[in-house]
């Protein structure tokens, strides 16, 4: 019982991971029409720097610079690279985040080698705490708890703002949008920025937990895609129902069968698929466009 | 629009010159897989390294047939490809691991990955765009981790190594391919000794997978899995199934790759699960988008040269995984059309593949007045007709409880303000959208089930309120492709035949732009046609159907008055013919050619009557009035 307890502990963290990921995602697609394969750099960068920074400064100062480096990133690359690709067809679009992904994997490889890192995690958190019958690292629940709220404060950007209204909106009817007079270009800077901080916080937060290679971002990159597409391309709620029902359902198994845990994610998105092609919470207008 | 159609026309080309080009192409790709182990010899490469180039320059052609030809991206296709090569492996270690064959193995192999990729397509290929390359994604990853887990039958991550040599039993000889040529020294272009049968038995496949590859693209199948490449929504409604073809796409798509991974495992010895990864994956996107999508040998030029690269960098620099990224960025924002398309760029005209043989004479009979031979209607019943039809969007209802009915050969005017429902009603008529509730009845048969492709074959066509059109073919291409799709129906698995014999279709597509008065832009590309012949092409096509019922949205929208009057005239003569339905808010034209009109309101009708009826009834005038739509009803 202790047993399945911390496996749903583990499940809910790896959740998160995916949810983060999955949430900047489908942001980024609802404003941006664009499935953004480069999300995964947005994660390593964030983890590289929050590294160096950890290492040289302080853990809390790798927290903030991660996001911050991430976001300067993804400004640079919205208006240099991607700006020209906004009205080709989503194919290219495709191609050239996937080449920046490779692009970046290759140049975080040179400077950092491929080995595994990980840095050390504060004193006050290398503890474990105590929830109910067991025993659970005290850092884990910290960054549960920070993806949470952290979750919570791009819930209310999405329904409380003028730029989360034209998210909503752009998912439903883009070009609308810009009839109407959205700004979307801006938006679309904002948004694509945001979803990149998040990652990097994320990935900076995480590494303590799972380490950091230069494949590691991309490594997380294909379940979150996997949680998008069981929840609902473009749904911030499905991706939290996606993120949670993945990271669980992967946990679970690997305590129940663990060379299964990788491929039991798959299938359930097939399953999806078969059932319902637009995902649990995702909208059918979205995947006929 | 003063194009002289005769400048333009292409000489007519005979049989015979087809049959000597393709035999020329035949010839000269001989010829280069020939000279090509000994040109890569004085660049530092081996003869291992040019038979490998050879062997997935296989995966990439068939990679290229999605991206380059389907227009669909897959970043899955490594499943193929590694899955072939451990199909192959387990079947030679397994069941024949004394006499292996190679023939066999490669056989089972590629008809696996055939089966896995029709599969893996039927769950994907109807989600397509953005949402298919993450899935074929996605179900690598599965199959990834299949494989990686699967250690009894895969070995694992150390994967399966030496595996039995197989030999190729050619009559009654089994042939060692691992046998090296006889020895010539050709100076620096290496040793003819150098070489394995191998190269010659990959050589071989490769040179026959180009040409079937190129007469698919030249083949009927081929045209019309452009025409869906270029303009889906068009295409669904003249009558071709999009998914069908995406499917019959992926599934050579897969079986080619898989062919190419299982030649690599049996000719490498080994395979390992790299074979099913990411990286695998990516590399066909590179490969493909470096030498050139839409081009046949691009696919091989991109895997030679990438291979080759890697081959000679690989081992001096760390940075080459950098490098190959950067080339791949580079060619994607600099060179979009690869290396072989920027070498060979010349303005892709609009094929005009066709010559027009046909003059129709006026003794022919019409092609497009054959009566269709299912269900014939019997007494006075109604050609079409809805049933408390309604269409939710959430939790708005666009269109609500319409009954409605239209007698055969009547032309119908639908009328309303902005927002009355009226495309929404069109599209539940077409079955571009499915109804939420309610039925209609097409010559008394429930068709509110079936999609918009299949009623396009029972007669019902339409066209759209923005033109809907194939812009980089012809005029008369563009006709032609709804002629074909109705003589062929939603899917023909037709690789090898080139669509221009059949006369059929010819006639009917002179025909249908013989209505449209558009015969003397025939020969020009679409996209350039002026607004109003758009408008008309979009009507031809949908004639081109030969249809029994023409479903026109706004067909006059955004015209001159002379062009609207003109098609007006078009629009009347064709109603002799078929039962027409018209939205259109040009009422002068409205009450000028319907024999009825259908007022629709908020998504219910409003009133149904002659157009005196109408005009005079009081509740259209205050929906209208009390609208924003008053200049409307002011003619």
């Amino acid at each position: 019982m202790e047993a399945v307890f911390q496996a749903m502990l583990g499940g809910l963290v790896l959740g998160l991971i995916y949810i983060a990921i999955a949430v900047g995602l489908t942001i980024i697609f609802g404003t941006l029409r664009l499935v953004n394969f480069a999300h995964g750099a947005f994660y390593a960068i964030g983890a590289y720097v929050g590294l160096v920074i950890a290492q040289h400064i302080g853990l809390v100062w790798a927290f903030v610079a991660a996001p911050i480096a991430v976001t300067v990133f993804a400004v640079l690359l919205d208006r240099l690279v991607l700006r020209s690709f906004y009205d080709k067809e989503p194919t290219s679009q495709l191609l050239v985040t996937f080449g920046i992904a490779l692009v970046v994997e290759e140049t975080l490889r040179l400077i950092f080698g491929s080995t595994t890192q990980q840095y050390v995690m504060p004193l006050a958190l290398q503890g474990s705490a105590t929830i109910g019958p067991i025993e659970y690292p005290a850092y884990r629940l910290f960054f549960a708890g920070g993806v949470i709220v952290m979750l919570v404060l791009v819930w209310l950007f999405i329904e409380r703002t003028n730029y989360g209204l034209i998210v909503r909106a752009g998912v439903r009817d883009r070009i609308m949008v810009q009839l109407l007079g959205g700004n979307i270009r801006r938006a679309s800077t904002v948004v694509f920025a945001l979803g990149g901080a998040i990652a990097g916080l994320v990935g900076a937060a995480a590494t303590p937990i799972y380490g950091i290679d230069p494949g590691t971002g991309f490594a997380f990159l294909v379940p979150s895609f996997v949680v998008v597409v069981v929840g609902g391309l473009g749904s911030f709620w499905g991706a939290v129902l996606g993120g949670l029902l993945i990271g669980e359902l992967q946990s679970l198994t690997n305590l129940a069968y663990a060379p299964a845990s990788n491929v039991v994610i798959y299938l359930c998105m097939a399953l999806v698929l078969l059932l319902r092609p637009q995902g649990l919470l995702g909208e059918s207008e979205v995947i006929k466009q | 629009m003063s194009v002289d159609a005769a400048s333009s026309t292409p000489p007519a080309r005979a049989r015979g010159t087809l049959l000597w080009s393709d035999a020329r192409f035949a010839l000269l790709t001989a010829l280069g897989i020939a000279l090509f182990p000994f040109l890569l010899h004085p660049l530092g490469g081996y003869s291992t390294l040019a038979t490998q180039i050879a062997i997935v320059s296989i995966a990439s052609i068939g990679f290229n047939l999605l991206l380059g030809y389907a227009g669909i991206l897959s970043y899955g296709h490594a499943m193929f490809y590694g899955g072939g090569g451990y199909i192959a492996a387990i079947l030679i270690l397994r069941t024949m691991p004394t006499h292996p064959n190679l023939w066999l193995a490669v056989l089972v192999a590629t008809l696996a990955t055939t089966i896995l990729a029709m599969l893996v397509g039927a769950l994907t290929v109807r989600l397509y765009g953005i949402y298919f390359a993450l899935l074929t994604l996605a179900f690598a990853q599965m199959i990834y981790f299949i494989v990686e887990q699967a250690k009894e039958w895969t070995n694992g991550d150390d994967g399966l190594q030496d595996l039995p040599n197989a030999t190729l039993p050619l009559g009654t000889a089994n042939v060692d391919l691992t046998t090296h040529l006889p020895s010539l020294n050709l100076g620096p272009f290496g040793n003819l000794a150098d070489l394995q049968l191998w190269y010659i038995f990959a050589g071989v496949v490769l040179l026959v997978v180009l040409v079937l590859f190129r007469t698919l693209t030249r083949s009927q199948f081929g045209e019309v899995l452009g025409a869906i490449r270029e303009n889906e929504q068009r295409s669904v409604l003249i009558g071709f199934s999009a998914s069908a073809y995406r499917l019959a796409a992926f599934a050579i798509s897969g079986a080619l790759t898989g062919l190419s991974g299982a030649m690599r495992a049996l000719f490498d010895g080994s395979v390992a699960v790299d074979a099913v990864g990411i990286d695998r994956s990516g590399s066909f996107v590179i490969y493909t988008i470096v030498g050139g999508v839409q081009t046949i040998f691009g696919p091989v030029a991109g895997t030679a040269l990438i291979m080759w690269l890697e081959n000679v960098l690989s081992a001096k620099t760390p940075l080459w995984r950098l490098i190959e990224g950067l080339i791949f960025v580079g060619m994607i924002v600099f060179f979009k059309r690869g290396v072989i398309g920027t070498i060979l760029k010349q303005e892709q005209k609009p094929r005009a593949l066709f010559a027009r043989s046909l003059r129709l004479s006026p003794e022919e009979p019409d092609p497009l007045l054959k009566p269709v031979a299912e269900g014939h209607r019997s007494g006075p019943l109604s050609i079409i007709e809805t049933f408390k039809l309604g269409k939710l969007f959430g939790k708005f209802a666009a269109v609500r409880d319409v009954d409605f009915k239209v007698d055969p050969g009547e032309l119908r005017a639908v009328i309303g303000p902005n927002g009355a429902g009226k495309t929404t009603f069109f599209n539940l008529l077409s079955g571009t959208t499915a109804p939420t509730s309610g039925t209609i009845n097409y010559k008394g048969r429930d068709v509110s089930g079936i999609s918009g492709t299949s009623r396009v074959h029972l007669g019902i066509a339409k066209a759209f309120q923005t033109a809907s059109i194939y812009s980089d073919q012809t005029v008369l291409q563009n006709c032609r492709l709804a002629a074909l799709a109705r003589v062929q129906g939603p899917f023909a698995l037709q690789v090898f035949r080139r669509s221009l014999r059949l006369a059929d279709v010819d006639a009917v597509a002179e025909r249908a732009l013989d209505r449209l008065e558009l015969t003397g832009v025939a020969d020009v590309r679409a996209g350039d046609l002026s607004h109003g012949d758009k408008k008309r092409l979009d009507i031809a096509i949908a004639l081109a159907t030969q249809p029994q019922i023409l479903l026109l949205d706004e067909p006059v929208a955004g015209m001159s008055k002379d062009e609207a009057r003109k098609t007006e005239g078009l629009i009347r003569r064709l109603s002799t013919e078929m039962t027409v339905l018209v939205i259109e808010h040009d009422m002068e034209m409205v009450m000028g050619i319907s024999d009825s009109i259908t007022v629709l309101h908020q998504g219910t009708v409003l009133a149904t009557g002659t157009p005196a009826e109408i005009r005079d009834n009081p509740r259209v005038q205050e929906a209208y009035l009390g609208g924003h739509s008053e200049a409307e009803l002011a003619h």
